[in-house]
């Protein structure tokens, strides 16, 4: 089980999974948008996403979960 | 594990088929049959020797693990004190191989006093002579502060490293940790930044070290000849000015691809890249932004993490390549109260001081405090390049243009606003932020076709004198 989490404070712009889906290393789970970057959150292990949990439009905060990756 | 022929060092404790034998894991490191010892053995449980690491003579001791847990005492501290002053002497790089447990609590405070000759010595060296230290076994207390005091350090999977173990870290505070969770290579790797380079097994560990070494050894010139091939370096990022990417590609089409790039630190601080590799054969110290991580923001940590690098770099006389692709310095609470502005000025010192060839190119971006920090002309830049279409500013021309033009865009009709907003960002970029405005007031020299970003970077570090710091190198 892989926990992704925000490295930084930032706004949800895009989600590009959802739970269930299975995901390689490598895959772009969603796309944040911060400091006039768009920076995608990219998945580090190959597996389902058993939780997602921001949504388009959420503002995060560094350490937050993004998804759980199993 | 398999041992390595171990002929090539001369040891009265016999051809030893122990790994954990200094002269095996010494012949590991050198050249074959280049070993000499410093002097005979003594039973100080730290073997020291000359010899050579790809034909340029280093110093190499090595704590014997197989009596007390390499513990060190103050006969094998002094050891480690006299391999240290004979690299001065030499003027060669020392290598240290660490297998301890700490000092020899048999020898009381008198180990402790040796220790802390041997901090002392290893002090002096700094920035006088390349140090570089391999973690292959448990390196704790005494010994986990050695190589801390070095200017790299390479973890081997056995390798653990703390001030204290688990057992005292559960008794005092309730913590309950194992070793490698506490001091692993992935605990210095990702959570402490103790460690430089982390090894796949010993004998990686000890080929990284030869690897590392060679780049404080090289004393090649660059070769410029073999830099004229164009290489698109744009092509590795993306095509909108906005996304984030992965800085690593670039970093490595810009170095010579045989030329064994390590990157340093990568799993710390990710959102600068720093990292030692060659540009036509001579030896360079890599420093990028990475927007894959924070945006490519600087922060408290990634300018302490580039400032020690700076230093380390400049002391030994390796020039220095600046990518710049940076939105600025990341903000915050967390951040000023980390000490941003402390840890900033760290890196802004760095460069400041410095005097090797140190050469900034801006690929997309460089805005407000932290293009400053970038290696900037103003800090001192060697040279400064940039490529078509580069935005030097003080902030982002959208960000800008909302502040600045505040009321007209508040007036401005609904439908209009984003054409209005549009418009006055690109005319914002033109005079304010454009490239042409950073070369027109001398900040960058010249924009440069990506294609010959190689040749055009060696060239200007190869004209500039061949100079290094006299600083040590503290680890900041």
């Amino acid at each position: 089980m892989a926990e992704v989490r925000a490295e930084m404070v930032a706004n949800v712009w895009k989600v590009l999974v959802s739970e269930g889906d299975t995901v390689e290393d490598g895959d772009t789970l969603v796309i944040l948008e911060s400091m006039k970057m768009e920076i995608p959150v990219i998945a580090e292990d190959d597996g389902v996403v058993a939780q997602l949990k921001v949504a388009e439009g959420d503002v995060i905060q560094e350490g937050d979960l993004i998804a759980v990756i199993e | 594990m398999t041992v390595v022929s171990t002929g090539s060092v001369e040891s009265p404790a016999a051809p030893a088929a122990d790994p954990r034998d200094p002269a095996v894991r010494i012949a590991l490191l050198l050249d074959p049959d280049s070993a000499v010892p410093l002097d005979g053995a003594d039973g100080s449980g730290v073997t020291a020797v000359h010899g050579l690491v790809g034909g340029a003579p280093v110093v190499a001791y090595c704590t014997d693990a197989r009596t007390m847990g390499g513990a060190l005492g103050a006969a094998g501290a002094m050891r480690v004190v006299e391999a240290v002053e004979a690299a001065v002497r030499q003027g060669c790089p020392v290598i240290g191989l660490w297998h301890s447990g700490g000092a020899r609590l048999a020898d009381g405070v008198e180990s402790m006093d040796g220790v802390g000759r041997m901090f002392a010595a290893m002090t002096w060296a700094s920035g006088v002579v390349p140090q570089i230290s391999v973690i292959l076994g448990p390196a704790a207390g005494a010994a986990a502060y050695g190589p801390a005091l070095t200017d790299l350090v390479v973890m081997a999977p056995a390798g653990r490293v703390f001030v204290t173990g688990p057992d005292i870290v559960r008794s005092v505070t309730g913590e309950v940790i194992d070793m490698d969770g506490l001091g692993g290579p992935d605990a210095h790797a990702r959570r402490s930044g103790v460690t430089h380079v982390v090894a796949a097994d010993e004998q990686d560990a000890i080929r990284r070290a030869r690897l590392l070494t060679g780049f404080f050894t090289c004393r090649d010139a660059f070769d410029l000849a073999a830099l004229r091939e164009p290489r698109d370096l744009r092509a590795l990022l993306p095509e909108s000015p906005r996304r984030a990417y992965d800085v690593r590609p670039l970093v490595r089409g810009l170095l010579d691809a045989d030329g064994g790039f390590e990157e340093l630190q990568p799993r710390w601080a990710a959102n600068i890249l720093v990292g030692l590799g060659r540009l036509g054969g001579r030896s360079v110290g890599v420093l990028a932004n990475n927007p894959r991580h924070k945006g490519g923001c600087l922060d408290a940590l990634s300018a302490e993490k580039a400032a020690r690098f700076v230093r380390m770099c400049d002391a030994h006389g390796v020039p220095l390549v600046v990518l710049v692709d940076v939105p600025g310095y990341l903000p915050g609470v967390g951040q000023e109260w980390d000490g941003v502005v402390r840890r900033g000025a760290k890196l802004l010192h760095a460069f400041a001081e410095s005097v090797v060839p140190r050469v900034t190119l801006i690929t997309r971006k460089a805005y407000g405090g932290a293009y400053i920090a970038m290696n900037s002309r103003s800090l001192g830049a060697t040279a400064t390049f940039a490529w078509p279409g580069a935005e030097v500013a003080v902030m982002g021309a959208e960000s800008a243009v909302g502040v600045l033009h505040r009321k007209a865009l508040a007036a401005a009709p609904e439908e209009e606003r984003e054409g209005l907003r549009a418009r006055l960002a690109e005319e914002h970029r033109r005079v304010a932020g454009g490239v042409e405005r950073a070369v027109a007031i001398g900040v960058v020299d010249e924009v440069i076709a990506p294609e010959n970003t190689r040749l055009r970077i060696a060239e200007a570090l190869a004209r500039a004198p061949r100079t290094r710091g006299r600083h040590s190198n503290i680890p900041l």
